[in-house]
């Protein structure tokens, strides 16, 4: 155990110096290329940003085109001229699906990094500098771990959109779905927290750490060059699953309709669908499964980086 | 530590944080101004005399602190209040709503622990083979799959195209199934409870399998086996006995999760639960009722946790506390 931690230190010493070689990355990449449910995770999330990416090529309609509704065709069944069908407010579903791939990730990517940096910032600071922080920020954390987040963050998001009205804030576009993304965030950090400070306690001990501190390495130094990098494996694999979590979070608060109605994502599909499922189930079929290939990416992708990267963790 | 004194502790911080949230959900909901204004504003030509008579009946033409103070002394005498859109008493909704929520829920628990121990068994028995592989395979995919898709297809699948199980509430107001109100309610019951149920099999078996794995590694069970014993006893008497703790801690955080799932479960199948009612209570800023299921709920998973700490220290002498 202990020569095993030393060899991820002098990894990381490795990287630092520019020896990329046989960097922690490279090592990892190799561990997680023979990682089937690794790969299977990477290259649905890979098809999914892919999406995201080229929203406006693959995307027949804009997706705001209503004009299905204006011909009476909403809720048509797939045709050639809309591959996924139509659905009840005159949508094209494809279009719609396309476009809200880059709503997913954005609420995925954009709660973790508020909450990576809370988290990486208070559990750091607890597990580096301990003592009586440690004790104050691991309470502060425990008290937000048993929150039902969900059941909180719903009555939070309708009055924010109460709030809001009559205010300048008013005018800030898809304002609704920065509420959903930040409260996410504000809430999702707990578990990074912990893991910031287990990882941080565990670093700062280390001999290469102390090696540093020998030489004259400046604390600022210690912790962001030294301690920081080695830290990140195993916090990737918990932001990677946080990223998941968020997509599922904003489609359920979205489906139980208090999403943002200006923003094209899969949640608001299954909502406006809903309740014709027994006339038009391609729309919300479509949709949940969409929410569901994502989520599932990354959860698989979160597995497989926790082998590749943190194979101590995996016996 | 003394246990007592760990108990003690975690009763402190277990009312801290039930008491926190409610001010929070409290001045929240405060934040937005009087909730009557803000219901009353759609609906003009009601007189002013009245909208004073009902702010005085929910204690609004007081200030915010005694406000709040006056609602958790009343919480304290179990008086939750009376519901703005539905006009009845918190109390007797919580019970009629409740109900039907741990009708569902509890029975979805108890079907699951069921099925999980012996799926998990089977698979822990045969490590590596095709029947794991797929179990476990299927129980990855049921831990991905959001949980309203999942009652999405079975409605489709059942409801729509087979037929079978009705898709929405939880009693046929005319021709019900045989005539009986206990089989209709039952038959209701089926999708909502499949969809549970393989979301917390899929969890549960996981969790079964690879402590039952650890479990059968170990030194004792070699001896059970060699001094004879049948294989089927050693396997579900003395094996998952030693398994079975982290399951049993996994079972607490279900039930204290209960209502917190609750919402989509029951948005889904139009479910007339605590979910559903919670749901509507906030679109319609039905605030008596937001704050006392936010306490349930919290509660709920507060107490969860407790069970969770004692049991893990009273079962298994070798954790420490903290």
């Amino acid at each position: 155990m202990s020569t095993r931690t030393a060899d991820k230190g002098s990894e990381g010493a490795a990287l630092a110096h520019g020896v990329r070689k046989h960097g922690m990355l490279a090592l990892g990449w190799q561990r997680f290329r023979r990682n089937k449910t690794g790969l299977l995770g990477l290259t649905l999330v890979g098809v999914v940003v892919l999406v995201a990416v080229l929203c406006p090529v693959l995307a027949p309609y804009d997706p705001d085109d209503q004009s299905a509704m204006l011909k009476f065709e909403s809720k048509a069944p797939p045709s050639w001229a809309h591959p996924l069908g139509t659905d009840r407010m005159g949508y094209d579903v494809l279009s719609r699906l396309v476009y809200g791939a880059p709503t997913a990730l954005i609420v995925g990517l954009g709660s973790m990094l508020v909450a990576s940096l809370i988290g990486i910032v208070l559990g750091g600071i607890s597990g580096y500098i301990g003592g009586m922080a440690d004790e104050l920020l691991m309470r502060f954390t425990e008290f937000f771990l048993v929150i039902p987040i969900f059941v909180v963050i719903l009555v939070m998001v309708r009055i924010f959109g109460i709030l809001v009205v009559g205010t300048p804030l008013e005018k800030i576009p898809y304002l609704n779905l920065s509420t959903i993304i930040l409260i996410l965030g504000v809430f999702g950090w707990p578990p990074i927290a912990r893991m910031a400070r287990v990882e941080f306690l565990r670093l700062k001990e280390m001999e290469f750490v102390e090696a540093a501190r020998c030489v004259g390495v400046e604390p600022r130094s210690i912790v962001f060059r030294h301690i920081l990098p080695n830290a990140l494996p195993s916090l990737v694999v918990l932001i990677a699953l946080g990223i998941g979590g968020s997509i599922l979070m904003e489609s359920m608060i979205s489906f139980l309709g208090f999403g943002d109605p200006k923003a094209v994502s899969w949640g608001q599909i299954l909502y406006f669908n809903y309740e014709f499922l027994k006339i038009s189930p391609w729309a919300a079929v479509a949709a949940g499964t969409a929410i569901f290939v994502t989520v599932l990416g990354f959860n698989l992708l979160a597995d497989g980086l926790t082998d590749a990267l943190n194979p101590r963790l995996k016996e | 530590m003394g246990i007592l004194r760990f108990i003690i502790r975690r009763l402190i911080f277990m009312v801290a944080l039930v008491v926190g949230i409610s001010i929070l959900i409290f001045f929240m909901i405060n934040a937005i101004g009087n909730p009557i204004d803000v219901l009353l504003a759609e609906r003009p030509g009601i007189s002013p005399d009245v909208i004073e008579n009902v702010k005085h009946y929910y204690h609004m033409d007081r200030g915010l602190t005694e406000q709040y103070l006056t609602w958790l002394g009343n919480v304290a005498r179990l008086d939750f209040g009376t519901s703005i859109v539905y006009g009845q008493p918190v109390k007797d909704m919580l019970l009629t709503w409740g109900w039907e929520t741990v009708k569902i829920q509890v029975s979805s628990i108890l079907l699951s622990l069921a099925l999980a121990v012996v799926i998990g068994v089977t698979a822990a028995t045969r490590q590596y083979s095709k029947t794991d592989f797929g179990i476990m395979t299927t129980a990855l995919l049921g831990r991905s799959i959001p949980g309203f898709f999942l009652g999405i297809l079975l409605i489709l699948c059942f409801s729509y195209w087979l037929q079978i199980f009705p898709s929405y509430g939880a009693y046929s107001t005319r021709n019900m199934l045989w005539n009986s109100p206990w089989l209709d309610s039952l038959w209701h019951m089926v999708l909502p409870v499949a969809m549970l149920t393989y979301f917390n099999t899929a969890t549960l078996t996981l969790l079964v399998r690879s402590n039952m794995v650890d479990v059968l590694r170990q030194d004792f069970v070699m001896a059970a086996h060699a001094s004879g014993l049948r294989p089927r006893d050693v396997v579900y008497r003395h094996a998952l006995k030693n398994a079975f703790i982290p399951v049993l801690t996994y079972l607490a955080i279900l039930f204290g999760l209960m209502l917190g799932t609750a919402p989509v479960t029951e948005t889904v199948f139009t479910w007339p639960g605590l979910g559903y009612l919670y749901i509507t209570a906030i679109a319609q800023l039905d605030y008596p009722v937001i704050m006392t299921e936010n306490l349930i709920i919290t509660l709920m998973l507060v107490m969860a946790n407790l069970v969770t700490d004692i049991a893990y220290v009273v079962i298994d002498p070798r954790i420490r506390l903290e």
